[in-house]
């Protein structure tokens, strides 16, 4: 039966490695190609090997705030997105024990994401009972077009991705374990602490991947939130696109590729994610 | 009858001692329990609504902007969102997204089921092969839309919705799909499949008739999953639809240019379809699941 | 000379996962045709593996297993003949009894009205008629196990393989499905070959008792001949009912020799023949729980008796028996059964100081 199944494997794996190769590994060489190009100008590329794109990126000081302002807002998302997810989570799981629904995708991202203006706005109906509360006078202007609203939108839309891995993790858990602690004497935060917090680290790595590299990835959340104000990697890149700078964009692309590789790789390094799942 | 048929399964937890583990001796909730409810409640809130102001505003008057008060009810901009021209090509780029979105779905499921076959045992390469999938989940979307557009540029291949939409699409719902069919099938007992071979069944008997059934309510799960990340999909696709958008992409056009509520009743429709899709899944999981429901004998 | 088609030999048969050790380590076995086996042993000797073998669930990397006279590896399960009841019962969650017992006649294309008939009425002989539609998980573990026995006995196999079936029962349930178990062989008439961990299961089902130990067999036979009279050391220890003494041959005299204990206490014990032993040799004796008196010390001790001084360590009321645990002459494991009205007629304490004292021709030497 061994090498028969073994077979099998590779058989059953292909139709993937039919999606993966040229649509993900190839597109990537390509990208990695191309930021070794020049640009003709027009949108076609020169095929004399340079590394002045490269060049250009890590002597600007646009790139180094760029990222700056990325990795700012993956850490804010990240740290939100955790605690309140995490809560929820233990919430859902020891509280309630509920399974799961996988709802709340109900829409496009993009008009979940603009839902928040008429909230947020200086008209918006957060501000108007607010003053009509009495609580200001003015209508507060951080709330729409800033960090803030940023930030609200991102962990608005992702911490899902932490709920369900954390809930999963959770759910995992051994309530005898927590039973045993309790007799013990230990109080709920210990067991919290001790217990479902090291227990569900699994769940923990995995959403904060999803959050980080989706969060790293992306350009039009902090584009449209922030009213322009900010800029992201991403957002740099797709204008270097717009204007068919193909070779700086490549670089850019590759670069940013490795920062998110080794962000994720350093938080699969604090679990074994491949445990977590296949059994 | 004798006295064995009148014994429950030994070693069985009940589920009310499970779920209470937490839950304090002394009886009543602790008030943790009340702070955690509130969290919980303002998650959920927050989660739906804004959109729930959007539906609102949707109806909102003629005379009405895209921000409260609402000035009258009416279906106005319903009408201007299916007749207006610039408001774009929005019933094209919905049939359109919904067509893809159902292609990517077939295909994920069926990928994703071999996928998880197939990594049940380890097979060399097994770890290239996993690795590769996280990868391309973790890739930043437009990084990989350039590629496939930079590449199908080369090749001289045309951007289709239909084809290399699809496969960009596919890049970003596999590894959803695979991880979802790796924790369903973690729980399949490999007994029932070596049951069936011991009984006779060939390999594709045992899987159509063993594994496939027991494994529907995780095969719809990625079902579901797959339509929804699908039809959501922006980044990957926007290179690669080619001239004809899908709904994502047409939205962002409309963003871009339109400034009226018609867009707010764009949002209450794509929320009723998807809606409509989603409690339909979910129906056919708990219909499954009911018929398996375990009750303990009643005598 | 004709078999029957159920009769299964193990000739060198050797399985090794890894290259390294082997989980079965060259098995010799002839199981007669009818007749019912446990293989028997803890976690991790290859019984397991050696059924799963025979069903040709893994395939042996040296030797052949004949079923019927016909060597059948390399053949895939349904080939053989043979069926197999797993651990956990493997019943299809989504199938109703009928559909689950009816599965083997379903993969062969029997129409529905045919196998469902054969289907009833095989659920007729287990008694599960009035389970006929309802999901395995609406069943009690003893039901369950009535339905893994239908499903696997439709195909009519002419070997049954069971793998540990009763380990999932509790106590009271496990002795009531024993005999069902037996009854059902009897009924169909085949071989069954049952695994299990559990020795009294095994001596109470089986006709032939194979006792294995890290891939070998150790001791095949009877159930009366594995449990009163172990070749060695080990089976003595396995299956319990013996006390194991270990010692130094001091003198051979005749038919009988002195073996010395450590603690310096001479014991006679007729000597077996099939081992040789020789002054100054190492060698266990193994005497029966149930063969040992307890006596007074002070007493003397009877003629032709062989004795050790102990003192009582715990005593346990068995019912019909008291088991009391002694250290004997430093051996910690030494246990009597002694019948319960004996025992209440002049009772022991902890603590007490005993003389354990046997027959001489009743103990044993063992490899």
């Amino acid at each position: 039966m061994g090498a028969r199944d073994r077979i099998f494997g590779w058989v059953y794996v292909s139709p993937l490695l039919l999606v993966l190769v040229p649509f993900f590994v190839a597109p990537l060489l390509v990208v990695i190609t191309a930021s070794f190009l020049e640009s003709d100008g027009f949108g076609g590329l020169i095929a004399t090997p340079t590394l002045g794109n490269y060049v250009d990126i890590f002597t600007s000081l646009l790139t180094f705030n760029l990222y700056l302002e990325t990795i700012k807002f993956t850490a804010l998302t990240w740290f939100f997105s955790l605690i309140i997810g995490f809560w929820v989570a233990y919430f859902l799981v020891f509280h309630v024990r509920s399974p799961l629904l996988g709802i709340g995708f109900w829409t496009s991202n993009i008009i979940r994401m603009i839902s928040w203006i008429p909230l947020l706005g200086k008209e918006g109906l957060i501000n108007m009972s607010l003053i009509k509360a009495g609580v200001v006078h003015e209508p507060l202007e951080f709330l729409l077009f800033s960090s803030f609203s940023v930030v609200v939108a991102y962990v608005h839309q992702l911490t899902i991705f932490m709920v369900v891995p954390i809930f999963n993790a959770m759910a995992r858990i051994d309530k005898r374990v927590v039973e045993a602690a309790l007799d013990a004497g230990a109080s709920r935060f210990d067991i919290v602490r001790l217990i479902v917090l090291p227990l569900s680290k699994n769940g923990i790595a995995l959403g904060s991947i999803f959050v980080v590299s989706i969060v790293m990835g992306d350009f039009f959340v902090i584009k449209v939130m922030s009213g322009g104000g900010s800029a992201s990697v991403v957002g740099a890149l797709y204008e270097d696109v717009g204007v068919l700078q193909y070779p700086s964009a490549a670089a850019s692309a590759v670069l940013l590729t490795i920062v998110v590789t080794l962000l994720v790789t350093a938080i699969l390094r604090t679990v074994d994610v491949r445990k977590e799942i296949a059994r | 009858m004798t006295a064995a048929d009148h014994a429950v399964r030994p070693g069985a937890v009940s589920k009310a001692m499970v779920a209470h583990a937490i839950a304090p001796r002394a009886g009543g909730r602790p008030w943790t329990f009340y702070v955690l409810l509130t969290v919980f409640v303002l998650y959920v809130l927050a989660l739906y609504g804004p959109m729930i102001c959007i539906y609102i505003l949707s109806f909102q008057d003629v005379r009405g902007g895209l921000v409260f008060p609402i000035k009258g009810f009416s279906l106005h901009w319903f009408v201007d969102l299916f007749t207006q021209v610039r408001t774009g090509d929005v019933k094209g780029s919905f049939d359109r997204s919904v067509k893809l979105a159902a292609i990517v779905t077939v295909i994920t499921v069926v990928v994703s089921f071999l996928a998880g076959m197939a990594f049940r045992r380890r097979f060399r390469g097994d770890g290239i092969v996993f690795y590769l999938m996280i990868g391309s989940l973790v890739a930043p979307g437009l990084v990989l839309s350039i590629g496939v557009g930079l590449l199908m540029h080369f090749i001289g291949v045309e951007g289709r919705w239909y084809t290399t939409a699809v496969g960009a699409q596919l890049s970003w719902t596999l590894p959803f799909g695979v991880l979802v069919m790796f924790a369903v099938m973690s729980r399949f007992d490999r007994a029932w499949e070596e049951a069936a071979y011991d009984l006779g069944a060939t390999r594709w008997q045992a899987i159509r008739l063993v594994v496939i059934p027991i494994l529907a309510p995780g095969i719809v799960a990625v079902a579901l999953f797959g339509f929804t990340l699908s039809y959501d999909e922006f980044a990957r696709t926007l290179q690669t639809a080619g001239s004809l958008n899908t709904l994502p992409l047409e939205i962002w056009t409309i963003t871009l240019n339109v400034t009226s509520p018609s867009l707010y009743a764009l949002g209450t429709i794509t929320t009723i379809v998807s809606f409509t899709i989603i409690v339909a899944c979910l129906g056919s999981i708990a219909l499954m699941q009911k018929r398996r429901a375990s009750r303990v004998p009643a005598y | 000379m004709d078999l029957g088609p159920g009769h299964i030999e193990l000739a060198g048969v050797v399985k090794s996962f890894d290259g390294f050790v082997n989980a079965v380590d060259g098995v010799n076995i002839k199981i007669p045709d009818g007749s019912y086996c446990c293989l028997l042993g803890p976690s991790g000797c290859g019984k397991t593996t050696i059924l799963r073998m025979i069903a040709g669930h893994e395939d042996p990397t040296a030797g052949e297993i004949l079923i019927g006279g016909e060597n059948v590896v390399g053949l895939p399960p349904v080939a053989r003949r043979t069926a197999m009841m797993f651990q956990s019962y493997a019943l299809f969650p989504h199938l109703s009894v009928r559909d689950n017992v009816a599965f083997a006649l379903r993969v062969r294309g029997i129409s529905k009205a045919e196998r469902h008939k054969a289907s009833d009425a095989m659920m007729e002989k287990v008694q599960l008629t009035e389970f006929a539609d309802r999901l395995p998980a609406q069943l009690s573990g003893g039901q369950q196990q009535r339905v893994a026995l239908a499903r696997a006995a439709i195909t009519e196999p002419r070997v049954l393989l069971l793998d540990e079936p009763l380990s999932a029962l509790d106590e009271h349930l496990r002795i009531q499905m024993r005999q069902e178990l037996r009854y059902m062989q009897r009924e169909l008439g085949i071989t069954f070959v049952h695994v299990t961990h559990t020795q009294l299961e095994a001596i109470a089902l089986a006709d032939l008792v194979v006792v294995m130990e890290k891939g070998k067999i150790r001791q095949a036979g009877a159930a009366r001949d594995v449990y009163a009279s172990p070749k060695d050391r080990y089976v003595a220890e396995f299956l319990g009912g013996q006390n194991v003494l270990s010692g130094q041959v001091q003198t051979v005299n005749g038919h009988l020799a002195v073996v010395v204990a450590p603690a310096g206490t001479g014991i006679t014990v007729p000597l077996t023949p099939g081992i040789h032993v020789d002054k100054g040799d190492s060698i266990a004796i193994a005497v029966r729980r149930d063969d040992v008196e307890l006596v007074r010390p002070g007493a003397a001790a009877a003629d032709g008796t062989a004795s050790v001084p102990g003192r009582v360590t715990a005593i346990e009321y068995q019912g019909y028996f008291v088991k009391v645990m002694l250290d004997a002459d430093g051996n910690q494991d030494f246990v009597v059964y002694v019948s319960e009205r004996k025992f209440f007629g002049n009772p022991l304490g902890v603590g007490d100081a005993v003389l354990a004292t046997w027959p001489v021709d009743v103990a044993r030497l063992l490899h």
